[in-house]
């Protein structure tokens, strides 16, 4: 058998061999390499998976109206409303998480009407269902809206996702937050990368 | 699990990271770094284009050492080494050294030269590390990028200075790269922050079989780049380069008398700089304008001719987000470019030797969904005028169809124009043909050769199949008219700098047309968290020939022979453990008959490993399969063997 190295070098004569040896011991190196390998290394998170992590947190730092006829045992809702970006990550970022005594719970809602009893929604419409006209509707009940939708705090949303360079970070609409009486805390205020003050 | 998928667009994780990010402070999450592929390929995968983005991992990967090799790892790109210096480069047919129908970007600088009609590969050059993305759009991109783009449009974009705080310190040396050093700080907080960078090297010759070994060569670049977060809707960046190197290459220089035509090995001296302002601002509704202005500075002295070239440039672009549904986009550009092209070599000159070339561009597009989430169009066109042709348009029209969120089909219609240039224009040359009798061919610019022109087809898809599996299949079918031509006249007895000759006359035409069509497929799996497999085949058929009239007897075998019918790489990337990440690329190119080039297949491989944070030792091998091959035509002359080339380095981060 003729190695690699054997191959004169010969400028602009002839058709070259096919390559079947060389592929072979390519394909050798590629796929006999992971037999000898040991460790597996971490991958980074998604995106979303941070996001979801950031909605287990927020209700940490927000004070929600009593509600009447609340019991104090009911679970913490955290609703998605629209496409449902998380999959499982949103149960898993919850799971055995609870905030004053109330169990945090991943619920997907179909609309605005389901969403009443939810502390946290994160609005993820199509690209056909407007936005403002849903986020005003939510604006009524008392609930944290958070989204990642390009203009979510412009269009009345309370906490939009932004990405900075490959890091997630979020904006605030303190005056949407404000109409919901909802308190957010000034640490909440201190991290976020803009806090819009005004409607 | 079941459920919850079938519900939304779940996302199936790796076992065992669900939940990792439990406890983690605001302050905390706000740090980690993510992963955007659930954005990046969605992104991608709405373009109506053949696009592909070579990120700064695959770069830092593959361990390449210049721009044409990480060019190499976008599918359909042929890239080819001359020699130590030079490389050729070609998208979808038109390989050539200097890439006559690919617009080049770096950082929204235009680095197409308006001289030679094309770009010069061996001043473009930047810290590798500090690339962010190259994106390398296959087929005519003239609507949006302006003239030229007309096989293909090659965006290097680096990153923003708030990425790049720290110290990069990295240092190595083999055979043919025989040494490099690299260094990088950066600084600054969340409004400012800053870059300096600077680079020098020092490259050996390739092989030359009759033992010319002109081609070593050296340079050293520096610059910086500032990013300013004005206030919460103004960004304002400036950066800068300069450079300056000497590159042994080879020239072809007729002399009169004694009347003789010899190979001239001589360094070429080349430098330059430029300095680049771009302020973006958004506004309401998700819309932005951006105004961006450089300068660029470029000399060239080699022995047989010498360009000294000031560009200002002003781009302003404004996209409005109409509704969200509804994207507009509009722009207006001028280029002016004053040139002086003094006389080295009496047989090679442009006359005039100052000329201004200029450059203005408009433009607008439009994209909308017919049925939102599922089927989009996209409708421009392009209004040029430069100094070498009248008014010129290329509009482009665009469908996107997404069948599902992670499949994706697309066509194209798009017109695009390669503008003339100075060597078409305005350079008279003169080639010795035989002394006895005394002969000379002469070529002119004659100011009729016109804009070649392109009207290109494409359809595509893209699949992300599963989470590991990504597909990407593109076809294209190009129609051009006009393509560059000689055209010989008759010959005569007349003189050439005052010695009487025989003089065989050519001039400039457009009389070659004719088609490409081909395809590329490129698959990308990551059957591991650890392991990433990437693959990609294209083909390419030329079909020219010459128009009634025409009597160039060369070109179309010079066009059709200088570009490979078939191409394939695969490449395969391990990370072995946490500090040790292994690389091994394949790679094979058909041969270009033109210039007696057989087709090759090589190898490179890398293989890295940290033992203390910060620290990090590399070893490369490129070209590893034999111990030379032959790439390209020699430039001039024989065959130049690229040789293997290994080399390690060290690199400090902090």
């Amino acid at each position: 058998m003729t190695g690699p190295g054997s191959r004169a070098y010969v400028p602009g004569v002839g058709p070259g061999r096919p390559p079947w040896p060389y592929l072979l011991a390519i394909g050798l190196m590629i796929f006999g390499l992971p037999v000898v390998r040991s460790l597996e290394a971490q991958a980074k998170p998604t995106e979303y998976e941070v996001q979801a992590a950031y909605l287990a947190n927020f209700g940490r730092f927000v004070e929600w109206p009593v509600r009447a006829g609340a019991g104090e045992r009911d679970p913490f809702y955290i609703c998605v409303l629209g496409q449902d970006p998380f999959g499982p990550l949103l149960d898993a970022a919850l799971k055995g998480e609870a905030i004053g005594g109330a169990p945090m719970v991943a619920k997907r809602v179909a609309g605005v009407a389901d969403a009443a009893n939810c502390r946290i929604v994160y609005v993820n419409p199509s690209k056909d269902t407007p936005l403002r006209p849903l986020l005003a509707a939510l604006a009524g009940s008392n609930v944290l809206t958070v989204g990642d939708v390009f203009d979510f705090t412009i269009q009345g949303g309370m906490i939009q996702f932004v990405l900075d360079g490959n890091r997630v970070r979020f904006e605030i609409n303190l005056a949407a937050a404000r109409q919901a009486r909802l308190n957010l805390s000034s640490q909440l205020l201190k991290v976020a990368v803009a806090v819009r003050r005004t409607p | 699990m079941l459920l919850l998928g079938a519900l939304g667009h779940a996302q199936r994780t790796d076992s065992g990271s669900e939940g990792r990010l439990k406890g983690l402070s605001l302050e905390q999450l706000g740090n980690i770094e993510v992963t955007t592929a659930s954005k990046g390929p969605v992104k991608l995968s709405q373009t109506a284009a053949a696009v592909y983005v070579i990120t700064q991992e695959d770069i830092r990967r593959a361990g390449v050492t210049s721009l044409p090799q990480a060019l190499q790892l976008a599918p359909g790109v042929d890239v080819a080494q001359i020699d130590s210096v030079k490389w050729a480069v070609g998208i979808r047919g038109f390989q050539s050294r200097l890439s006559r129908d690919i617009l080049v970007l770096i950082d929204g600088r235009s680095v197409y030269s308006p001289l030679f009609h094309g770009v010069y590969w061996e001043v473009q050059d930047t810290l590798l590390e500090d690339i962010d993305r190259i994106e390398v759009i296959r087929g005519p991109g003239g609507t949006i990028w302006g003239a030229n783009a007309v096989n293909g449009v090659i965006n290097i974009i680096t990153k923003n200075a708030k990425d790049t705080k720290g110290t990069l310190v990295s240092a190595g040396g083999g055979n043919v790269a025989q040494g490099f050093l690299n260094f990088r700080q950066g600084g600054g907080n969340d409004e400012f922050s800053y870059r300096v960078y600077g680079k020098g090297f020092d490259q050996g010759p390739e092989f030359h079989p009759d033992n010319r070994q002109f081609d070593d060569w050296r340079r050293a670049q520096g610059g910086f780049r500032t990013d300013w977060k004005v206030d919460d809707h103004d960004t304002l960046t400036v950066q800068g380069d300069i450079y300056d190197g000497l590159a042994g290459e080879s020239v072809r220089i007729t002399t009169v008398s004694p009347p003789a035509a010899v190979n001239v090995a001589q360094n070429a001296k080349l430098s330059g700089g430029n300095l680049l302002a771009r302020w973006q601002r958004t506004l309401k509704g998700g819309s932005d304008i951006q105004l961006q202005t450089y300068y660029d500075r470029a000399n060239r002295l080699q022995a047989n001719q010498a360009e000294y070239r000031n560009t200002f440039d002003v781009d302003f672009v404004h996209h409005i987000t109409l509704s969200r549904r509804q994207d507009f986009i509009w722009g207006l550009g001028a280029r002016l470019s004053p040139a002086s092209l003094p006389e080295v070599a009496p047989t090679y000159v442009f006359n005039p030797s100052e000329r201004t070339d200029h450059l203005y561009t408009a433009y607008a597009q439009d994209a909308f969904s017919l049925i939102p989430d599922k089927l989009s169009f996209t409708a421009g066109a392009k209004l040029l005028h430069s100094s070498f042709a009248d008014f010129d348009v290329e509009p482009s029209a665009r469908l996107l169809w997404t069948p599902a969120p992670r499949r994706t089909f697309w066509a194209a219609v798009t017109r695009a124009v390669r503008t003339p240039s100075d060597i078409e224009d305005t350079l008279q040359t003169a080639w010795l043909v035989s002394t006895e009798p005394l002969a000379f061919s002469r070529t002119q610019g004659n100011g009729t050769f016109t804009a070649e022109t392109l009207l290109g087809y494409e359809a595509g898809y893209r699949s992300l199949v599963t989470n590991n599996v990504s597909v990407d299949i593109a076809a294209f079918y190009n129609r051009y008219d006009h393509l560059s031509s000689l055209e010989p006249g008759s010959s005569f007895i007349g003189n050439e700098q005052g010695t009487p000759a025989i003089i065989y006359p050519y001039v400039n035409g457009n009389g070659i047309k004719g088609a490409t069509a081909g395809f590329e497929i490129a698959a990308d799996w990551k059957p591991r968290p650890w392991w990433r497999l990437q693959g990609s085949y294209s083909y390419l058929d030329m079909n020219l020939h010459t128009i009634p009239g025409s009597r160039d007897t060369t070109t179309v075998a010079s066009d059709e022979g200088a570009s490979p019918h078939h191409q394939a790489r695969v490449q395969s990337f391990f990370d072995l453990s946490r500090n040790v990440e292994f690389s091994l690329t394949f790679r094979y190119a058909g041969a270009l008959p033109y210039y007696l080039v057989t087709g090759y297949e090589t190898g490179d491989a890398r293989v890295s490993w940290r033992p203390v944070a910060h620290v990090e030792l590399a070893v490369v091998g490129q070209n590893l399969l034999q111990p030379r091959h032959a790439e390209y035509g020699g430039d001039p002359g024989m065959l130049v063997g690229i040789k293997r080339n290994v080399f390690a380095s060290l690199t400090f981060r902090k």
